[in-house]
């Protein structure tokens, strides 16, 4: 093994590829027959800081097809809309995004 | 059927007025209902996994999960079952502060009824109820909860209906 810093020597830093490739996580919601139009609507402006017009939009898309992706990124924030969306008692689930 | 109504007191204060006896007994009921919320059914729907199909995930996430929600939904409870104690006269006064806890033990005491009854949204959709049936009784009471809750919200959003 080469000196560190040996002159015409490259080196390279150790990186976590399986975390810096990870792929992003989802959140999605799921249809509740309970749950009012109003309610989820109302806790989609909260939680994502939506418009009005987007969060019913989701909604709907829940409502009509049983799911709706509301946001995809870093496990960590998606984990912390999750805990949010589940204190708000929606149904809502993480799941990994295919690549 | 006695709408109810509700508007702000004040900048400070809500009431709910128009409360016939029907709506008086579902709202007296709520704290006995949310008392059922570890109830298997009930539990679940509130207390729900992380992951489809990863346990180990799942475990972590209840161990760090469940005590604050318990927390979160038990503290809602404890507001309205105060609240509650001034319904007179087919009206209730309460701090506008108090409008998420309403808005959570209202919506924590539909999914429990309807968790534990398995209503399912073919259900939702019965309109001739037959109020022997206890099924049909938890219906009755998960809408009127649900007017309640609709108008609410309209009032946390000034009033527009979404």
């Amino acid at each position: 093994m080469p000196a560190p810093n040996q002159p015409g020597t490259i080196q390279f830093e150790e990186t976590d590829v399986s975390e810096s490739l990870d792929s992003p996580w989802n959140v999605i919601v799921f249809n509740d027959p309970i749950n009012l139009m109003n309610y989820v609507t109302m806790v989609f402006q909260r939680v994502f800081g939506y418009s009005q017009e987007r969060a019913r939009r989701h909604m709907l898309e829940v409502h009509q097809h049983g799911r709706s992706l509301l946001w995809s990124g870093a496990r960590e924030q998606a984990e912390l809309y999750v805990h949010q969306l589940h204190g708000y008692q929606l149904l809502a689930k993480l799941e990994k995004t295919d690549l | 059927m006695i709408i109810p109504r509700v508007e702000s007191v004040d900048a400070k204060t809500i009431r709910i007025s128009n409360i016939d006896s029907v709506l008086a007994h579902c709202l007296y009921e709520i704290p006995d209902i949310l008392a059922k919320r570890s109830a298997p059914g009930a539990h679940e729907r509130l207390f729900q996994d992380l992951i489809a199909d990863d346990a180990a995930a799942n475990a972590d996430w209840h161990n760090y999960t469940t005590p604050e929600l318990h927390h979160l939904f038990a503290s809602a409870g404890d507001t309205i079952t105060r609240d509650l104690t001034g319904l007179a006269d087919k009206q209730v006064i309460f701090p506008a502060v108090h409008l998420d806890a309403w808005l959570s033990a209202l919506n924590q005491t539909r999914l429990i009824l309807a968790a534990l009854h398995n209503l399912t949204e073919t259900d939702m959709e019965i309109r001739q109820l037959d109020l022997t049936d206890p099924r049909h009784h938890a219906l009755l009471r998960v809408h009127l909860l649900g007017d309640l809750l609709y108008l609410l919200i309209a009032h946390s959003q000034g009033g527009q209906p979404t």
